[in-house]
């Protein structure tokens, strides 16, 4: 899967990526009013990663389901639809609309972003308020349910359960960690939100180990997300437990990024007489028991 | 030019479109970093051959500049929309400062080419950091005039390259489109003598990206009708839209 906010609403990679090695696309966020996001700068490059803060920029629901998701559609890959509100009615209203679409595969539930969220206690970090997003979600639509989940909470596996419990099909595990830099010339942080959101490889470890923590928790199935770039990225995220994987700012160096991945996978499974990737699926787990 | 400022060659193949005067690339380079980085294609030299100009200033640049002639590497584009060619009657005026001669040269040689009369005002700190050979000298028959200014006087007017722009446009009533590109502060301020003056003005932005097609919404500035990312919807802005750090927006 192509990770949200790194791939725009999926048209913007035409012509650069290979959408028949992609098993899904997953939009950039969208809320119901348009949000024009944070003030620049909003990226700042980190040894092995990347702070952004982009602040959930979005053309808003309207515009979305007019323009964007038929384009998305069009490109020949599912198109799992990002969605973010301030309630769990919020939530619940984005997800009937974008629900009803038939362009639409499946609704991902966004309750991670670290460069909008302002509140002490946020969603992600409190099992019962990510329950009732999750809930009120569910209700509202039958497609396929998927929850983004924070490393940034010291227990993400009551966050996890909580959100399995309120119907969640999945979980997407995980967003990115907050995450700062200073111009020393200036004194300045060195995004205009201050903080960010730490993606790219540095960011790897901490995700594995929390698909490792989760996927002994939860029986739904887990998307490892997290500085994914190469095959062997994939297969750890695998062998901790995730049935799939997203790849988003390794899209920046190499925008068909799933293309080399998939292909990698291909020849790893020819190597190891391996005929499914689900056979590597919590090998971690197995071999260390 | 310094030693660490090289214009570098590039053959990308036939199919590889030419780049509009202002477009840029993004170059994946051998240094292992996160981004690619973009560079403004400073000439098309052929049937997809360009030149960029590369000044080694991090990991980036020093790993690409340490590639042996001939390697190979990923380069996506051209992007963004480029500059607008000035209307029949209009003068061209270039304004660059420091590396930002490098977004002006492919401009320049294309105004050249079409018979276009051009001034060009380029601006350095020191006569040394001055990047000679990029943009064209002055031609004896005056289709192109250069006009040169340093921080310590040590070539040209002892001063800023903004203070070549007024002197400039007060030369003649001819409307004129001035075509900017350097650090922020120089584009504020060339631009708001510009806009002062009447005149067009047409800036390339340079800012950090990452997706480089529109996608990420992270090199985005600030413009009176709100954010545009520098690679989709720039690099080049009409600088009247530029809302530049510490103004307030309109």
């Amino acid at each position: 899967m192509l990770a949200s906010g790194t791939v725009g609403y999926g048209g913007e990679l035409s012509g650069l990526c290979d959408f028949s090695s992609v098993g899904a696309i997953v939009t950039k966020t969208v809320t119901e009013a348009p949000r024009d996001g944070n003030r620049p700068p909003r990226l700042a490059e980190t040894p092995g990663g990347l702070l952004n803060a982009i602040g959930l920029e979005n053309v808003g629901i309207e515009r979305f389901l007019d323009e964007k998701l038929p384009a998305a559609a069009a490109l020949g890959a599912p198109v799992v639809v990002s969605v973010a509100g301030d309630s769990p009615a919020a939530f619940a209203r984005l997800a009937r609309r974008v629900g009803e679409r038939p362009e639409t595969a499946a609704v991902e539930i966004n309750i991670s972003c670290p460069n909008v969220e302002r509140a002490r206690r946020p969603v992600w970090d409190d099992p019962d308020a990510t329950a009732a997003v999750v809930a009120a979600a569910r209700a509202a639509t039958g497609k396929p349910l998927l929850v983004k989940l924070s490393p940034n909470t010291a227990d993400a596996l009551s966050v996890a359960e909580a959100a399995q419990r309120a119907g969640a099909d999945a979980l997407v595990v995980a967003n990115t960690l907050p995450g700062m830099r200073i111009d020393i010339e200036t004194g300045r942080p060195a995004l205009g939100n201050a903080t960010g959101g730490l993606s790219g490889r540095a960011l790897m470890p901490v995700n594995l180990a929390l698909v490792w923590r989760i996927a002994a928790g939860v029986s739904i199935p887990l998307a490892g997300s997290g500085g994914v770039a190469t095959a062997e990225d994939a297969l750890e995220y695998l062998m901790a437990g995730a049935s799939a994987v997203q790849v988003g700012t390794a899209l920046f160096l190499d925008p068909d990024a799933a293309t080399t991945i998939a292909e990698g996978l291909r020849r790893r499974m020819a190597h190891d007489g391996v005929r499914s990737v689900a056979e590597y699926k919590g090998m971690a787990g197995r071999m260390s028991t | 030019m310094r030693a660490e400022d090289f214009l570098c060659a590039f053959d990308a193949g036939g199919a590889f479109p030419d780049a509009r005067p202002g477009q840029f690339v993004h170059v994946r380079t051998p240094a292992d970093l996160t981004l690619r980085r973009p560079f403004s294609v400073a000439a098309v030299t052929g049937r997809g051959r360009f030149e960029l100009l590369v000044r080694k200033r991090g990991e980036g640049t020093a790993a690409l500049l340490s590639l042996p002639e001939g390697a190979e590497v990923s380069v996506l584009g051209p992007s963004g929309n480029g500059f607008g060619l000035p209307e029949p009657g209009e003068r061209a005026v270039l304004v660059a400062g420091g590396i930002g001669v490098a977004g002006l040269r492919h401009l320049s040689r294309t105004l050249a080419r079409d018979g276009r009369r051009q001034v060009v005002l380029v601006g350095a700190p020191t006569a040394t950091a001055l990047l000679d050979g990029v943009l064209p000298g002055p031609t004896t028959d005056g289709a192109v005039r250069v006009e040169v200014a340093t921080d310590d006087g040590s070539r040209g007017l002892r001063g800023t390259v903004c203070d070549l722009v007024g002197r400039a446009l007060e030369e003649t009533d001819a409307p004129a489109r001035v075509y900017c590109c350097g650090p922020q502060a120089m584009l504020r301020s060339a631009a708001g003598i510009a806009l002062a003056a009447g005149a067009r003005c047409e800036a390339l932005v340079e800012e950090v990206m990452a997706c480089g097609i529109g996608a990420c919404r992270g090199c985005v500035v600030r413009t009176r009708t709100g954010y545009r990312a520098a690679c989709a919807d720039g690099p080049v802005f009409d600088a009247a839209e530029l809302v530049f750090d510490g103004e307030e927006r309109a």
